[in-house]
């Protein structure tokens, strides 16, 4: 990596270099070439309360989450948060470009310790407005102490040109419960860059839920590290893309220790000229006997120009574990659409179920009664709005 | 009701012809059996009137009601009145079977510009016609025909017809892939459709099924037409005699 590359103007304006595609994880996504104008960080930005409180109410758990914390244009809004922010104490280890940019720049974000019961799902939301094209970047930390169930969402939403860089620390912590959903709704010329540092002590349950729908340019990492033994994660994603959006999931599962379950769900929906990613490894370490660990990515793609590419990786040093993946993509079936329609549903509706039916197996994978609801009425408004925009 | 003329039917992507020059009338109260050996194009029959993809109509016509059923959309034959129990009814995962017949039904209530039916109205409807086919509540609840068995799928397409009350029913070899006592079942829900406003086409390879569902018209379809029309009684001499010997007459 020490080649004297020139930098771009991107690059300029971040003082940073930015991810390419001999970079094998970043194959698909070239952000040097993607990125192609200047974001410059720490902007100041004075913004337009009425956007401020428009963008709130276009959160898709507006009136389900009890508790919010607001975050506008990467600093906390007490004004519209109805939950203190505590003082940050961020561990995560920065070891990769995004990642190194996120700590430079990052001007805040929450920080949340969850114990006892806190199943009254707490929802951060982190709003971008509308103002010359900068990096908005934030950090948040979120610890569950042992024992402790707790549901938490991450709402990503704004409006015009900007580049979101969120970095997120997970530390569950023992016999603890936590449910997490992320749901990215950027504007569409934005670009969502974001990692997720999950660590899982023993005999935790977890269930990672993200919705991956706005930004023209989307890379989201996951890690997530098993510490102690009897811990159950659960890792699931939904993809509605169209026009020329791109996103990226690059998670990694790294079983350290023995006797833990992980499985990888997403289900991904592209059209127009879509384009979708998804690069799942697990790793399963000498010591981690016993691990049952499955991933599984599916695409249904809409459109002769949308695009899917999947890469699963398994590396295990174990002996006695039983994991697998498996990757499928195509378009609707043929078969399934002329049943409808033959019981009187007219295709466009036909269609519509049927697409549906597809990314709701992800979202089964939410315990929230609203949050799954609210996450299948927007699949059914995606339908409807993108293809009559189309 | 029905009234299919000199129809020509191929493959889109085939030159090879599947329906060759078939004429058949169906009148409101009539059950047409139609019988033939695999290959006479009985499913072809029943896929173009259902009207699906893939083939291609090169002579005849065929009038529904008044109208060319050639010319209408699936969804819109369905609305009018044509229904199609499929020989092999197709699993759907995701799509809970309740979901489905109200969408169904109330999708064609619109298309006729009638009231769509409430929840609880329709929950009656469902429950009332269910219990009369052996479909359990559990069949209601699980994603369409998924994890079903050949009879329960059977029975379901059965109780999808009692749901829609269709004007035209066309039944392609219901009775493929049955004991007997669930082609009693399907037969007696069959029966149970007939009246005198009702036209049904029942497409089977074998006689048996017609000791159940009695059939006023009996045809013989070969290689793509019908070699001979007759009362009840062709059956039988059919199951008798064997195909081959229509086939030489068709020839």
């Amino acid at each position: 990596m020490t080649t004297a590359l020139v930098r771009t103007i991107a690059e300029e304006a971040l003082g940073h270099s930015l991810p390419h595609r001999r970079m094998e994880d970043w194959r698909w996504t070239d952000l040097r070439q993607m990125i192609d104008k200047p974001y410059p960080p720490r902007q100041q930005v004075t913004e337009d309360v009425g956007e401020v409180e428009r963008l709130l109410k276009a959160s898709l758990f507006h009136g389900i989450a009890a508790t919010r914390m607001v975050f506008v244009n990467g600093a906390y809004d007490a004004a519209h948060s109805r939950r203190a922010n505590e003082a940050l104490a961020f561990r995560a280890e920065a070891t990769e470009p995004v990642q190194m940019m996120n700590a430079a720049f990052a001007t805040d974000g929450a920080h949340v310790t969850l114990s006892g019961n806190a199943d009254t799902p707490l929802e951060l939301v982190l709003i971008s407005t509308d103002a010359a094209p900068r990096t908005v970047a934030t950090r948040n930390l979120i610890e569950v102490e042992a024992g402790a169930s707790a549901t938490i969402i991450e709402t990503h939403i704004g409006e015009g040109s900007y580049l979101a860089n969120s970095v997120t620390e997970i530390r569950i912590g023992e016999g603890a419960r936590l449910d997490r959903v992320k749901v990215e709704l950027e504007a569409r010329e934005a670009i969502h860059l974001a990692h997720a540092h999950v660590t899982l002590a023993a005999n935790v349950t977890f269930r990672d839920f993200t919705l991956t729908s706005g930004a023209k340019l989307n890379r989201q990492n996951g890690t997530y590290t098993f510490l102690g033994e009897g811990t159950d994660a659960k890792i699931s994603g939904a993809y509605l893309l169209a026009g020329k959006q791109h996103a990226d999931s690059r998670l990694v599962v790294d079983h350290r220790v023995p006797n833990c379950a992980s499985r990888e769900l997403f289900k991904c929906v592209m059209d127009d000229h879509a384009r979708g990613i998804f690069q799942g490894k697990v790793i399963v370490q000498p010591h981690a006997q016993k691990t049952d660990g499955k991933q599984s990515s599916h695409a249904l793609l809409l459109s002769e120009t949308a695009e899917f590419d999947a890469k699963p990786e398994l590396e295990i040093y174990a002996d006695d574990v039983a994991c697998g993946h498996g990757a499928t993509s195509g378009d609707l079936n043929h078969d399934h659409v002329f049943y409808l329609k033959s019981r009187g549903i007219p295709e466009a509706e036909a269609k519509a179920m049927l697409i549906a039916a597809f990314v709701g197996e992800a979202f089964e994978m939410v315990a929230h009664d609203g949050i799954r609801e609210a996450l299948g009425d927007y699949a059914a408004r995606w339908l409807t709005e993108h293809r009559r925009a189309g | 009701m029905l009234d299919i003329n000199n129809l020509h039917v191929k493959l889109e992507d085939e030159d090879r012809e599947i329906i060759r020059g078939l004429t058949l009338s169906v009148k409101p109260g009539e059950v047409h059996a139609i019988m033939g050996p695999n290959g006479s194009g009985k499913s072809t029959l029943s896929y173009v009137l259902a009207g699906r993809e893939g083939y291609e109509v090169t002579e005849g016509s065929v009038t529904y009601k008044g109208e060319d059923l050639l010319e209408m959309e699936t969804s819109q034959r369905a609305a009018m009145g044509v229904f199609l129990a499929f020989q092999y009814p197709i699993e759907i995962p995701g799509v809970a079977t309740m979901q489905f017949l109200k969408v169904a039904l109330n999708s064609q209530r619109k298309a006729r510009g009638e009231k769509e039916l409430s929840t609880p109205d329709f929950m009656r409807l469902v429950k009332e016609k269910a219990a009369k086919l052996n479909v359990s509540a559990d069949m209601l609840k699980r994603p369409v025909n998924v994890g079903f068995s050949g009879g329960e799928k059977k029975r379901a397409e059965i109780l999808q017809m009692a749901v829609l009350e269709p004007s035209l029913c066309i039944l392609d070899e219901t009775d493929s892939g049955l004991d007997i006592d669930a082609l009693r079942v399907v037969a007696d829900g069959v029966n149970a459709l007939r009246s005198p406003d009702r036209g049904m086409i029942v497409i089977t390879h074998y006689q048996r099924l017609l000791d159940y569902i009695v059939p006023d018209f009996v045809h013989v379809l070969s290689k793509g037409r019908i070699v001979k029309s007759g009362d009840k009684s062709l059956a039988l001499e059919l199951e008798a005699r064997g195909y081959a010997e229509f086939e030489k007459d068709a020839a």
